[in-house]
């Protein structure tokens, strides 16, 4: 059974649209800006710059939420455009976020602990179910709410978890992606594990020093032949492999030879029926942290040996944007296979001395891209891959 | 087929490593507190002090169910409604006060939901498989359907649960961010589901995010599977009110033992089976409606044969 992709979304520092997301991807521009987090402005990150009051008004939305829930709805209601809720179309939402509420739970409890105007009806949005069960009002569905909290490869797991749903026949059609809002809590979070670069991010770069964090959401539509049938939309790309692996090699760091990472790109080509030399394009996790890229380089030369197809982070467009990354570069390998667009891996001047792989170093047009292969790694030693492919 | 075939929980009743759970059951009130079993037969020194109660209860109950089945597992799939709370809040507190630039990242590392199913994979040196659900009240239930789909997928030992922990700042956040009536509790019930027979399966289950009426709910459930309620010999319900509208053999509310958390449904199936084995009946049905418009139902049955 096939599973279609008819639909996509995103919204990012680097746009609320796909077409100005294409805008700075063409233009080989960040969205990363130092100050962009006004309660935290000495940290360089990817900020979508309205406040949440602004996001409702400029995206009529209607539904009460978190910061979290609010972008999510931005990015699943511009891919489920278009489409119908039917009673013949079991449809459902899957969404995956680290923080949840977080953003407003942390001003409520600094509250707290200072013992002024404490309200603690704001913590209603606090659970990361809460979330999606906000963007599921948003959008009208009610069949099926789920939510895959799995780190940074939450929207990953959400995209696979959406994927077998239609094919074990619980699901016909199901909204599919991540969301994560910016934090005090997050910031705070990944500078004491002290895995910032203080300037722009540089994956695969011998150079790296760590991580810019970014927020965002991104959301694709999965449907069943029977649905698009019924729905009558016509596919984008399909999405044909998907896997989870564990690392269990440490909480938060990769293995040095990536060997949870090797598991789940291999067995995501197992269940798209694909060799490695089908792979097109690989959208890397590439965090740009030294641990995780050098991991990654790894298991991408134990995979794809001497032919190693572009790779690239998109990481240095966008931020890390945790549990809502594989959503966005969802969206990306969808518009690289429909336009063959291969995107650069932004700051990028000296290989990693120990694997000396070279990602792609220029936006190019006009490419054959037929399948991409994608990969959201997160704490945990949680390693996804998802392969996107054309029609 | 999904046969259960391990369990082992971690709750406020005497209910770790015992034969039948039922027999151990009391009402719980404010004062209970969570029967903690000897970490430190299943967690090395050094981690026990780092670690938080849902991660030694997550972790001990996963590796009591590898022990019991001695099998490796090729998925583990983990429901939390609200997450690793302790870890959460202590680095909130730690990051809203500090004014130090250098703060331990322990809390927040230990902080995301996934922590629990990280360290069960980290304890047990297992690659498979690892997901984390987490969808308020009925979190572990869409996790079993995950675990079933894995079956389904060709899967043989799959590990599912759930677990979640009380912290006190929940008592400032009723009702906002939960709604109970019951005591607050922490709890965490881990099974093995395999295609191989056991006595005990899970037949069915259901979840519906948008109920009217959980009898409403019950009723279309118990039709599309061929049953009456009068066959079911055990209704393990989370809302008093229900039994009054039905007539099963037997009934209770389950949150009068597991007291209340988004992952006490999961403790429900425990005392199910545990139930259906002891008294040698068939049919055991659990209502979750502990979040009123989120409704998760499980059928369980023992094979008599």
């Amino acid at each position: 059974m096939e599973i279609f992709i008819t639909g996509y979304g995103m919204i990012s520092c680097i746009g609320s649209t796909i077409d100005e997301s294409l805008e700075y991807l063409r233009a080989e521009k960040t969205g990363i800006q130092l100050g962009a987090f006004e309660a935290l402005p000495q940290y360089r990150v990817g900020v979508v710059p309205f406040s949440n009051d602004e996001i409702k008004a400029k995206f009529n939305i209607s539904t009460d939420g978190s910061r979290t829930a609010l972008l999510g709805m931005v990015a699943a209601k511009q891919a489920f455009e278009g489409h119908k809720l039917n009673d013949s179309i079991r449809t459902g939402l899957i969404s995956g976020t680290s923080v949840g509420g977080m953003d407003i739970s942390e001003r409520e409890y600094k509250n707290f602990l200072e013992q002024t105007n404490h309200n603690p009806a704001n913590y209603k949005h606090h659970a990361s179910g809460t979330s999606s069960e906000e963007i599921a009002k948003e959008l009208g569905v009610t069949e099926f709410i789920n939510t895959i909290s799995t780190a940074c490869s939450s929207a990953a797991n959400s995209l696979m978890m959406g994927a077998r749903m239609i094919k074990n026949g619980l699901l016909d059609r199901v909204i599919v992606g991540g969301t994560d809002g910016l934090s005090s809590f997050t910031i705070s979070g990944f500078k004491s594990l002290m895995i910032f670069d203080d300037e722009l991010c540089r994956p695969f770069d011998e150079s790296r020093k760590g991580l810019n964090l970014g927020e965002g959401a991104g959301f694709i539509v999965l449907e069943s032949e029977k649905s698009l049938k019924l729905s009558g939309k016509k596919p984008l790309a399909k999405l044909t492999g998907w896997s989870n692996a564990s690392d269990a090699f440490h909480q938060t760091a990769s293995s040095p030879n990536g060997y949870g990472a090797t598991i789940s790109m291999q067995e995501a080509l197992n269940v798209a029926g694909l060799q490695a030399q089908d792979i097109d394009y690989i959208n890397a996790h590439g965090t740009a942290t030294p641990n995780n890229d050098l991991s990654e380089s790894h298991a991408i030369k134990t995979i794809f040996k001497d032919a190693i197809p572009p790779f690239s982070s998109t990481k240095a467009y966008t931020g890390h944007t945790l549990a809502a990354s594989g959503g966005i570069e969802a969206v990306f390998a969808i518009l690289a296979i429909q336009q063959g667009l291969l995107y650069p891996n932004l700051n990028f001047s000296t290989p990693i001395e120990e694997t000396g792989l070279i990602p792609q170093l220029k936006f190019e047009e006009g490419k054959t891209i037929k399948n991409v292969l994608s990969n959201s790694f997160g704490f945990g030693g949680n390693n996804s891959t998802v392969i996107l492919s054309a029609i | 087929m999904y046969y259960i075939h391990s369990r082992a929980s971690i709750t406020c009743q005497d209910s770790f490593r015992t034969d039948n759970v039922c027999e151990k059951l009391v009402v719980i009130d404010d004062t209970s507190d969570v029967v903690s079993p000897e970490y430190k037969e299943f967690i090395p020194p050094a981690s026990l002090r780092r670690l938080s109660p849902v991660l030694k209860m997550g972790l001990t109950a996963s590796i009591e169910c590898k022990n019991q089945s001695g099998k490796d597992f090729d998925a583990i799939v983990v429901g939390t409604g609200l997450g690793c709370l302790k870890d959460t809040e202590k680095f909130l507190s730690t990051f809203l006060t500090s004014t130090s630039d250098f703060l331990s990242p322990t809390a927040f590392i230990q902080s995301t939901h996934n922590t629990i199913g990280g360290q069960i994979s980290l304890g047990l040196g297992n690659h498979a498989y690892n997901m984390t659900h987490t969808q308020n009240s009925v979190s572990f239930e869409v996790s079993l359907l995950d675990a079933m789909m894995c079956i389904n997928e060709g899967k043989k030992n799959v590990l599912v649960g759930a677990a979640d922990e009380k912290i006190d700042f929940l008592k400032e956040v009723q009702p906002n961010l939960i709604s109970a009536d019951f005591p607050l509790c922490s709890g965490a019930s881990f099974f093995v589901l395999s295609p191989e027979k056991s006595e005990v399966q899970v037949k069915a289950i259901s979840t519906t995010f948008s109920s009217e009426n959980v009898l409403t709910d019950i009723a279309a459930f118990l039709d599309v599977h061929n049953l009456e309620m009068e066959k079911i010999d055990l209704l393990l319900h989370s809302n008093d009110g229900i039994e009054e509208h039905v007539t099963p053999k037997d009934a209770f509310n389950f949150l009068d033992y597991s007291g209340f958390h988004y992952s006490a449904s999961a403790f429900a199936l425990h005392i199910a089976h545990d139930y259906l084995v002891n008294e040698e009946k068939e049919w055991a049905l659990i209502v979750n409606d502990m979040c009123p418009t989120n409704i998760g139902i499980m059928l369980i049955q023992r094979d008599e044969a």
